[in-house]
């Protein structure tokens, strides 16, 4: 193992330490879960003779409108189209996601700023494995929480007389690989600020709302509102962004075209291994010093 | 040990570090001053490969060093000036000590620290938290974190600023014996008395530029313009300064209350003669002392002059 690996290793296991020792990853978990449970058992509200209907319930009449105002008609549709654990998912997932998105920008932007990246970079260790420890940190921590998602969906579906569907499954992978992207985002963008943590968090959160911003534009676009420069722009960025690749799996997930999916996914990885890589190069050639 | 050839870097149009040539020995405490902004940070950060030369070269162990030589680093040990403030307040300085350890891949590291801790005398708060730490016990876990994995080179900046005369002497007498052990120290400071204390040469460094570079008492004598020798006396006649400057070796004479001071040249030990001379004038010196150069006084000659009038003070003098 070279010196890299091994300290990468080492920083990976202290940083684990100080998540798991702190209340926040588990309060994240927490307000996941219990937003799958409340939208689980509301659910079976907005269920009647004639099947699932958004109008049946005010909790999902609310979120049916607001998806069918922001994505359409035929999306709404399709994330309940095998009851409510697509849709509750996301939701139980995404709490985490930002917990360990912006937990990670913010620690890192302090070390940086504290000189502790600088100090152990004294030691057998350079920049690059401090900021790869909080990538592989993230990475296992979104796999364990996936893991216990998947426990937690499987005893609600048992518990409902309801059975977890293949966009379900697609789905989970699929947020896995966005979620890397994201935490890779993340180190990006606190290489890249200067200064305080407060900055990189402001940026980063300033980029992942600029992708959504974009996503959302993409929908505008199919509805007809077409500006040649602004279009191409958009078309360019939009394979920087993890929100397309979401959009692009999502339309390989309702055709059930596994090869456009695989696809996806190995073009989101290339994403997260190019960002990572354009971070271990910024940090290389300014140092770590805030 | 360490050794740099025409060592620059540059922000810009602006050279923070000039093409320096330092060249640091097995075995030495070798003190690295300057004023605030004279390039002092920036060589630093070179050496410790954490910023990148613009031009020159580093010889470490006799290799060519360069950032990401990880092998190199694990050589060296450092003490910045500041322990980091706001992260790992969470931890004990056991487990601090382990971090590092575990870095750095020491073997029986649990044993290696109690025993670096014993030795700073900081084994009774080894499970507390160093959130809870005062400086000068910051600064202490701070040296026994670069000694864990027994670097053969100890850098230290600022080891003793904000210490208390007590956590100076500790910190001084553990610099010492690290350096009786045979590790090779280099120290950047400002406390010049301290640094005139423990260190076996020194370089000086302004404006970007290396102004002096050589063992302390050469150096110091190199820049002292003349001596000057202090005779203690019961009672000081009015005369005798005056009798005193008609001595051939006598540059002048000066006095205060029972004390003759007399300036001589620099070369021979003239001690013996103004002893004879007194005694020849029935008076009895009660001490004679030689007055020489502090480095504070030399720092300040070499800072205050013009820097070309000091380039040739760059030569070395092998110990």
């Amino acid at each position: 193992m070279n010196h890299r690996s091994h300290a990468t290793r080492v920083l990976t296991l202290r940083r684990l330490q100080e998540t798991l020792l702190s209340p926040g990853f588990y309060v994240a978990q927490v307000v996941g879960l219990f937003a799958g449970v409340y939208l689980i058992t509301r659910f079976a509200a907005s269920v009647d003779s004639s099947g699932f209907n958004f109008a049946l319930d005010p909790v999902y009449d609310l979120i049916g409108r607001s998806l069918q105002g922001t994505f359409g008609q035929a999306f709404a549709a399709k994330l309940f189209s095998e009851g409510p654990f697509l849709f509750v998912l996301y939701m139980s997932f995404l709490p985490v996601l930002v917990y360990l998105a912006l937990s990670s920008v913010f620690r890192f932007g302090l070390e940086k700023k504290a000189g502790a990246v600088e100090l152990i970079t004294y030691g057998p260790a350079d920049g690059t494995a401090c900021l790869l420890s909080y990538f592989v940190k993230d990475f296992l921590l979104t796999l364990t929480h996936l893991a216990v998602l998947i426990v937690f969906f499987a005893v609600a579906a048992a518990l409902n007389n309801l059975v977890l569907g293949p966009l379900f499954f697609y789905s989970l992978g699929l947020l896995f690989f966005i979620a890397l992207a994201v935490y890779a985002y993340g180190m990006l963008t606190t290489v890249l600020a200067p200064g305080n943590p407060a900055s990189a968090l402001a940026v980063f959160i300033g980029l992942l709302v600029f992708f959504l911003i974009l996503m959302l534009g993409s929908f505008t676009v199919v509805s007809g509102y077409v500006r040649s420069l602004a279009a191409t722009l958009a078309w360019i960025v939009q394979w920087f962004s993890p929100a397309y690749y979401w959009s692009l799996g999502f339309r390989a997930m309702e055709t059930g075209n596994l090869p456009f999916f695989l696809l996806t996914v190995l073009l989101l990885s290339i994403l997260t291994a190019a960002i990572l890589t354009a971070s271990h190069l910024i940090i290389k050639t300014r140092g770590v010093k805030a | 040990m360490i050794e740099t050839r025409k060592l620059t870097k540059c922000y810009g149009a602006f050279s923070a570090v000039d093409g320096i040539d330092l060249k640091i020995k097995p075995g030495e405490i070798y003190g690295f001053l300057g004023p605030n902004g004279a390039g002092k940070t920036s060589t630093i950060m070179m050496l410790l490969g954490v910023i990148r030369p613009t031009s020159g070269e580093i010889t470490l162990f006799g290799e060519r060093y360069r950032p990401g030589r990880l092998d190199l680093r694990r050589r060296i040990g450092v003490v910045p000036e500041n322990h980091p403030k706001g992260v790992w307040t969470w931890m004990t300085a056991f487990e601090y000590l382990k971090m590092f350890a575990d870095l750095f891949a020491v073997k029986d590291a649990g044993p290696r620290i109690d025993f670096l801790l014993e030795q700073v005398g900081l084994r009774e708060v080894r499970n507390k938290k160093i959130s809870e730490f005062s400086r000068g016990m910051l600064q202490k876990l701070s040296i026994t974190r670069a000694l864990l994995h027994d670097p053969d080179i100890l850098f230290l900046d600022e080891p003793i600023s904000g210490l208390d005369p007590i956590g100076i002497k500790q910190v001084r007498d553990l610099i010492m014996s690290e350096n009786r052990e045979g590790r090779t120290i280099f120290i950047s400071s400002h406390l010049l008395s301290e640094m005139e204390k423990i260190c076996h040469r020194v370089a000086i460094i302004f404006q970007g530029r290396l102004m002096a570079e050589d063992r302390m008492e050469f150096l110091l004598s190199k820049l002292a313009q003349d001596r000057e020798i202090q005779v203690d006396l019961e009672s000081l006649p009015a005369e005798l300064p005056e009798q005193m400057a008609s001595l051939p070796f006598v540059l002048g004479t000066a006095s205060m209350d029972n004390t003759l001071v007399v300036k001589v040249p620099k070369e021979g030990d003239f001690r013996k003669e103004i002893s004879a001379f007194m005694i020849k004038l029935n008076l009895v010196p009660l001490r004679i002392q030689e007055s020489s150069l502090s480095l504070e006084e030399a720092f300040v000659t070499i800072t205050n002059k013009n820097i070309e009038m000091f380039a040739d003070l760059g030569g070395h003098h092998e110990s």
